[in-house]
């Protein structure tokens, strides 16, 4: 019965790609780094060594499951980078994970740490397994044997783990313990991402959402427009929106909306109040995932819109804090002349395409990098509590991100001005920079 | 109903409870052994006077040959009765009872009906005791005096002169034994009394057309002395004895045979039989093993089902004793033949079989049934016939528009009746029993313990708080009872019936009266979880699950949100085979899948509310039972189990998972050994439910398990040509029929691992969930590469939320081989719930295994729609296709044929259905399938467009075209189904006002035509589109519509009844 397709049916665009290689993370970041290596005129032997992670681990795990037959997985770290102090990275348990993914992942944790200007470097490790075949007692088995694995080339001087995909502050307690056991002693310095109760930092909930503010209190000051003279709209209320509306509302501004996502009906919806949106009183009728309750919100005097209006509000500052590819080549157009300044809470909110419509356009840009960088910074100072076992008090945690932070972004400044190039691009600019930098210190390039 | 029938029906209660207490004592005093019939006589007469009416005043005596026993001050007065003692057709004796002083006229002088009764039993049980005195007396005598005299003869001259029916019995089993033994003189003697069926030359028995001759019992009374005579010959003196004494003690069970055996006799008479066989144990009565046998069964068919199915297992289970425990809590009309009905017959073999486990079973004797009564099915004619409302038995055959419009004025009807006597007093005992614990008013209908018959949500549960005085709860219950047996006559069930072809069958509603299992929380009722069990799994959401590693949905509160697909909240999903693979494992998955809303009784308002989980928790924290085992600590992105200083109430963000119950008890245990052993003893798959309270766990139903009519097990095809197959499957297959597919989308696994660049991966989903939005709802299914909703990387899934999904029939994950590894599926982890929750089919495909089958010239070479659809993603078209089956292959449909039984699965392209389809189910019986009489929606609804088209003037309302599109056009309309107009409109500001306005009132009507139709209210059922010619042009807006390429709007001619 099949009839043969016609030409007319289909408009088919073929890329001359397509049938050559498939889409490749570490291609992509390789790519990357090759172009900003090209306008920091690095040399051949130090692109070499940054293009490629420095050290990598492949190993099996095995693990007796829990109806006593045996189960080997494939683990793998990745140090990218251990030029400016002891890597830092992630361990995701994830069933499609392939090794590209990794080497991207831990390049990208190089930068990040060096753009903050932390004394770390980057890498990233994980497990291949779907946690949804496991049980809670062979998860512990994984996570143990992980670390029996790699536990003479990592350690709170060498390479600290944290949680990523799939692992959670649980996970992290495990391999704290296996990882003690080994080498007979209390290291709490060794992996981060632990509860507050048992080794973790205070304030880590709030870092991400408060740094974004951070970012965008200090791109204020270049833009010469004051706080309290703004508005924003904010793109998902999770916790890093949360908190950025919380810190955003203290130094003055005014966040007219938000979205949220609704399970009931699989959509994404708006609350806009003209007269500014309360944090407390928002806060008090959304359930612990970021869902404002809408009708409740309606009878506070909420509008409730259309999930996509967050971002064609008359605002001074859009913040994209949910998932990626939200401005794109389609929705920039809708995006209100006003706007001036975009800080980007998530990752990866914006595609390439539209980085280039708002440049065109002079909309400031906070990139992700450094706008989101807040937890990598928080997970940097509990390594450093852990490694002298004393624990800060909030408040010091806050002041110190703060002068990390403004720090921060002042030098992406400096350099998105001095080299002309966006903030972006600075800001990748800048953290290659010090790594390379580092490495020729060193004497390795 | 008014006070004055309650009063007097405690006083009449009251009294039965005294006679019943009398009777009682009457039978201990007989089972004494070695009274002395002087001394059994006195304590009986000084028993007598408490079963009367009014003890303080009656006296009693007892006369018996020559001795006369009786209570102080009995004297002949003018108030007084009688009983005879008859033994062997003789008056041996008298029972007298008389009131020494003036009382009201009653039946009998001034007794009481039931007090002649009592007095006749008394008298009949003290004849069977002097009877059985005289026999032992015999036997006695023959064991004093040796083996030297032929004993046996003497209690043959006995029997012959007392009860020569009792001798002929005891004769024929002695002959038949002896010609077993192979005794000719004993075959002699049989020939002689029943001669042996003609033979022919060739020794052959010949069957004869004439019946054979019967011998009559009096031949075989006068053989007798002769069979014993050879017995005395070839058998010991004392097993003779032995076994006359055998027989006489089984013939004394003749009693409960003649009930049973009769058709006739009513469950009171069976009672009553089972009452006094019960009393007679202790004295000793000997049952054979097929004699009991034939009591169980003939019991069970009686009580509970006659199905040979039902009865088989049954009879395992169920001993005689365990009927007179479950007697005592039915309540009957009088002369009822009626059953329990499926739910309490399915219950009450359950609970037997259970027991019986329990030995084997250490875990199973902690779970335990729920106080339950039962109305037998005949309690709901004689409601009918008591307040003359037979009438209301014709209401089935209406119209179902007349059935649904009445059906508000039967319940007030029914409520407002009042219930015959004696169910009144049946249902006062009832709460007596019961006491103060809310109740759950369940009907138990005959036509839905056919098994394979599910009437699931047709009838009416009712929750009653039952709390007050006793008559504001008998009250209560009776307006329950009365509202659960209007629900026969309610529009759904009738529907459902005359769908199935049951209408002409009489429903017959049994109900059931069960404690509801819980504790009470401040003014909150409920138990502390509840749920549902389903020995097989049919959602395995990892390939570790298997099939009969079972399913359970549990909910904190009240079951009824765990029975139900919910819309807004989710239940616990548990394997109890494999407990620690769960559903929901990361924390954010646990969190959003956790049930937030629990259903409880409000005992000070007496209904049934749905409350928040937290509030509740925040409100009464550990004065719920057993908390600790069924929340967890939302800490720092970590759950944490609450144990030592525990929960913080106020503070701790506590989220239901039921973690501590599943990892630190032995309910899992419990419940899968449940599971397992009534699968294995019904023979089939079952489900259950269940309810804890916080220390046992409680089964409060169960039955063969039933399938929606799309998850059952699809008959696989083996005769269908391969072109007409897309695809085959045959791992990880669950049970179901998908039906009516009109699109594929097929997102082609080779050429997305091609794609080169991560937005173009992003696009795909983007392209899907627009696809989700623009394809015919449920009508589509989704067929594609790996991991589907994964975040993270998503080369390998294609990167989908659920709301882009979620209009689809079916995902199908495909495990493309890549680069030496296949991938492993997600089972849909990533919205798993929702799936299950939107009843979204899920099944994994790989291709590279044998037996799995991809039609790669209808999925790589069918015309490719996207382009069209959606312009924007043209670029995908090498990867993501959508196929237009019915454009692609006129008047065909996909069909996708599930069975797990079989891990097969098939999908086939099918003729587009004109008429139902039939199909065989368990049981053989062949019914319509209900959710496949789609057609009718359509069809009337068609119908009705083309009647208003008929009769709009086009020049009136300026209209220059009507279209009709969406699910009426495509024959899909459900009962809720809007009918999507699409009206060309060319004319002025007034016109189109006139003609919104005469729309809206078609939409009225039509939307009450379909009210009375399936129940749906909805505020208007025309859904109008109007497009302008520029819209036309532009093709804007749902011009789109017309002319389209794939669904395109269909033309309905205008105005053809308008008189010019």
């Amino acid at each position: 019965m099949a009839l043969r397709k016609t030409t007319t049916t289909v408009a088919v665009k073929k890329t001359a790609a397509t049938a050559v290689a498939s889409y490749n993370p570490f291609d992509t970041a390789q790519k990357q780094f090759d172009r900003i290596a090209s306008l920091l005129g690095l040399d051949e032997p130090t692109r070499e060594l940054l293009r490629n992670p420095i050290r990598e681990y492949h190993f099996s795990i095995p693990v007796r499951m829990d109806n006593s037959g045996m189960q080997i997985f494939r683990g793998f770290r990745v140090q990218h980078n251990d030029a400016r102090g002891p890597c830092k990275g992630g361990v995701r348990f994830h069933p499609l994970e392939t090794i590209d993914t990794i080497r991207a992942l831990a390049m990208w944790m190089t930068w990040k740490c060096s753009v903050v200007d932390i004394p770390l470097g980057g890498a990233k490790g994980g497990i291949i397994c779907d946690p949804h075949n496991l049980s809670v007692h062979e998860i512990e088995q994984l996570c143990r044997g992980w670390v029996r694995q790699i536990a003479r080339d990592v350690g709170p001087f060498v390479d600290v783990p944290a949680p990523d995909v799939m692992t959670n502050p649980q996970d992290m307690l495990w391999m704290l313990d296996e990882f003690e056991k080994i080498h007979g002693g209390r290291y709490p310095g060794f992996i981060t991402g632990k509860p507050t109760t048992i080794g973790g930092s205070r304030g880590r909930k709030e870092a991400t959402g408060y740094m974004v503010i951070l970012t965008v209190r200090e791109a204020l000051k270049e833009l010469n427009i004051k706080p309290e003279n703004t508005t924003a709209s904010i793109q998902g209320f999770g916790n890093v929106a949360q908190h950025a509306l919380e810190l955003y509302h203290k130094i003055g501004g005014t966040v007219v909306c938000v979205s949220s996502w609704d399970p009931a009906d699989n959509k994404t919806f708006c609350c806009r109040k003209r007269s500014g949106i309360i944090f407390d009183e928002i806060f008090s009728i959304t359930d612990p995932w970021g869902t404002i309750d809408r009708k409740k919100a309606q009878e506070l005097g909420y509008e409730i819109l259309p999930g996509e209006a967050w971002l064609e509000q008359d605002v001074d500052i859009l913040i994209p804090a949910a998932v990626e590819n939200q401005i794109t080549v389609e929705t920039t157009p809708k995006i209100n002349r006003r706007v001036k300044l975009i800080a980007e809470g998530a990752n990866g909110p914006t595609t390439p395409e539209a980085d280039l419509l708002l440049e065109q356009r002079g909309i400031f840009l906070v990139p992700d990098i450094l706008c989101n960088a807040g937890g990598v910074t928080c997970s940097y100072f509990e390594q450093v509590q852990g490694n002298m076992n004393y624990y800060w008090e909030e408040k010091e945690v806050f002041d110190k991100l703060d002068s990390k932070m403004t720090a921060a972004f002042h030098a992406v400044r400096e350099v998105s001005v001095k080299r002309k190039v966006g903030m972006r691009d600075a800001a990748y600019l800048l953290a290659i920079d010090r790594v390379a930098r580092a490495c020729k210190d060193r004497g390795w390039c | 109903m008014n006070e004055k029938p309650v009063d007097k029906l405690l006083i009449d209660l009251k009294e039965r409870a005294k006679e019943l207490n009398c009777l009682y004592q009457v039978e201990g005093i007989m089972s004494e052994p070695g009274l002395s019939s002087t001394e059994l006589f006195t304590r009986i007469v000084n028993t007598i006077p408490s079963g009367w009416q009014y003890p303080d005043v009656c006296e009693a005596k007892i006369a018996y040959g020559k001795i006369e026993v009786q209570t102080e001050s009995y004297r002949s007065t003018a108030w007084e009765q009688h009983a005879d003692i008859v033994v062997q057709d003789q008056k041996v004796g008298r029972i007298s009872v008389c009131y020494t002083e003036e009382r009201p006229q009653s039946d009998e002088g001034p007794f009481l009906k039931e007090e002649r009764k009592l007095i006749d039993t008394i008298a009949d049980r003290l004849k069977h005791r002097i009877l059985h005195e005289n026999l032992k007396a015999v036997f006695d005598r023959e064991k004093r005096h040796g083996e030297s005299s032929e004993g046996w003869a003497i209690i043959l001259d006995l029997l012959k002169r007392t009860d020569p029916k009792l001798l002929t019995r005891i004769a024929r089993k002695m002959l038949n034994q002896l010609t077993w033994r192979g005794l000719e003189e004993a075959h002699r003697i049989l020939e002689r009394v029943s001669p042996p069926p003609a033979r022919n030359g060739a020794g052959e028995i010949q069957d004869e057309n004439r019946p054979s001759r019967v011998s009559a019992s009096q031949e075989l009374l006068s053989v007798a002395r002769e069979v014993f005579e050879i017995a005395g010959e070839h058998l010991p003196e004392a097993d003779i004895l032995n076994f006359i004494q055998k027989c006489i003690k089984e013939d004394r069970s003749g009693f409960l045979i003649k009930t049973l055996e009769n058709p006739n006799s009513s469950l009171a008479e069976i009672a009553a039989a089972i009452e006094r066989f019960r009393h007679l144990l202790p004295q000793g009565i000997e049952l054979s093993p097929t004699r009991e046998r034939t009591f169980q069964v003939s019991l069970i068919q009686r009580l509970l089902n006659d199905d040979p199915q039902f009865v088989q297992v049954a009879r395992q289970f169920i001993s005689l004793n365990d009927f007179s425990d479950l007697l005592i809590r039915i309540i009957y009309p009088a002369g009822s033949h009626g059953r329990l009905g499926g739910k309490g017959a399915g219950l009450f073999v359950a609970s037997q079989i259970l027991k019986k486990h329990s030995e084997g079973h250490e875990i199973l004797k902690d779970v335990r049934i729920p106080k339950t009564w039962h109305i037998t099915s005949d309690g709901l004619l004689s409601f009918i016939n008591y307040n003359d409302l037979e009438e209301i038995v014709e209401h089935k055959y209406k119209d179902i528009g007349q059935v649904r419009q009445e059906y508000p004025s039967i319940v007030q009807v029914f409520k407002n009746a009042s219930f015959p006597p004696e169910m009144v007093n049946g249902l006062s005992m009832a709460l007596d029993d019961f006491a103060e614990v809310p109740l759950i008013v369940r009907s138990s209908s005959l036509l839905e313990d056919s098994w394979g018959t599910s009437f699931a949500g047709k009838y009416k549960s009712l929750f009653i708080a039952n709390q007050g005085t006793k008559h504001q709860r008998l009250l209560a219950l009776m307006d329950a009872i009365a509202e659960v047996y209007a629900s026969t006559f309610g529009p759904d069930p009738i529907g459902y019936r005359k769908e199935r072809g049951l209408i002409d069958l009489h429903e017959e509603m049994g109900i059931l009266i069960q404690e509801v299992v819980g504790t009470r929380i401040g003014r909150y009722y409920m138990p502390t979880f509840a749920g549902v069990g389903f020995s097989r799994n049919e959602f395995q959401w990892s390939r570790r699950i298997r099939r009969e590693d079972g399913l359970l949905r549990m909910v904190p509160g009240l079951g009824t949100r765990a029975v139900d697909r919910l819309l807004d909240d989710y239940p616990i999903l548990v394997s109890p085979g494999q407990p620690t693979l769960r559903t929901n494992v990361t924390v954010d998955e646990k969190v959003r899948y956790s049930p937030r809303q629990l259903d409880v009784i409000d005992l000070e308002t007496g209904s049934f509310e749905t409350v928040e989980v937290g509030k509740l928790m925040q409100e009464f924290g550990y004065e719920y039972p057993d908390v600790h085992q069924l929340v967890s600590i939302l800490q720092e992105e970590r759950l944490v189990q609450p144990w030592g200083i525990g929960i913080d109430q106020y503070r701790d963000h506590l989220v239901v998972t039921f973690d501590g119950l599943l990892s630190r008890t032995q309910f899992v245990e419990q419940v899968s050994t449940m599971l397992k052993v009534l699968e294995s003893e019904y023979g089939t798959p079952i489900d259950i439910e269940f309810a804890h309270d916080g220390k046992h766990l409680y089964l409060l139903q169960c039955r063969p398990q039933s399938y929606g009519a799309l998850s059952q097990p699809a008959i696989i095809p083996r005769d269908v040509p391969k072109d007409r197959i897309v695809f085959s499957a045959n791992r990880y297959v669950t049970n179901g029929t998908v039906q009516g597919i009109t699109h594929i989308v097929y997102v082609d696994p080779q050429e997305y691992s091609r794609l080169p660049e991560h937005s173009d991966l992003i696009s795909v989903g983007q392209a899907i969930g627009r696809l989700n939005q623009l394809l015919p709802k449920r009508q589509f299914i989704l067929m594609g590469p790996g991991r589907w909703g994964s975040r993270g990387d998503i080369r390998l899934g294609v990167s989908v939320s659920y709301s882009d999904i979620n209009n689809t029939a079916m995902l199908i994950e495909i495990a493309q081989k890549h680069k030496e590894y296949v991938p492993e599926l997600s089972f849909g982890t990533h919205f798993f719930q929702d799936l299950v929750e939107a009843s979204i089919r899920y099944l994994p495909l790989y291709p590279e295994s044998w037996g799995t089958f991809l039609n790669e010239s209808i999925l790589q070479e069918s015309p490719n729609w996207l382009p069209e659809l959606l312009p924007e993603f043209a670029h995908l078209a090498e990867t993501v296709r959508v196929i237009d089956l019915p454009g692609t292959a006129p008047g065909m449909m996909l069909k996708v044929l599930m069975n797990g039984e079989l891990d097969e699965a098939v999908a086939i392209l099918t003729p587009q259905q004109t008429e139902p389809e039939e199909r065989p189910v368990r049981g053989g019986r062949r019914m319509r399938d209900s959710e496949q009489t789609v057609d009718e929606h359509w069809r009337w609804r068609l119908h009705s467009v083309e009647e208003i088209a008929d009769h709009m003037d086009p020049a009136r309302f300026g209209v220059k075209a009507m279209y009709l599109f969406g699910s009426t056009k495509n024959a899909t309309a459900g009962p809720q189904s809007d009918v999507d107009l699409l009206i060309h409109f060319a004319g002025t500001k007034v016109q189109k006002h006139d003609l919104l306005t005469w729309l809206e009132g078609w939409s009225l009507c039509l939307s009450h035509m379909n009210y009375l139709r399936t129940g749906h209210k909805t505020e208007g059922l025309l859904n109008v589109h109007l497009v302008t010619d520029q819209d036309i042009r532009n093709r804007t807006s749902y011009a789109v519509k017309i002319g389209a390429i794939t669904d395109p709007a269909r033309p309905i001619p205008l105005g053809r009844k308008i008189k010019t």
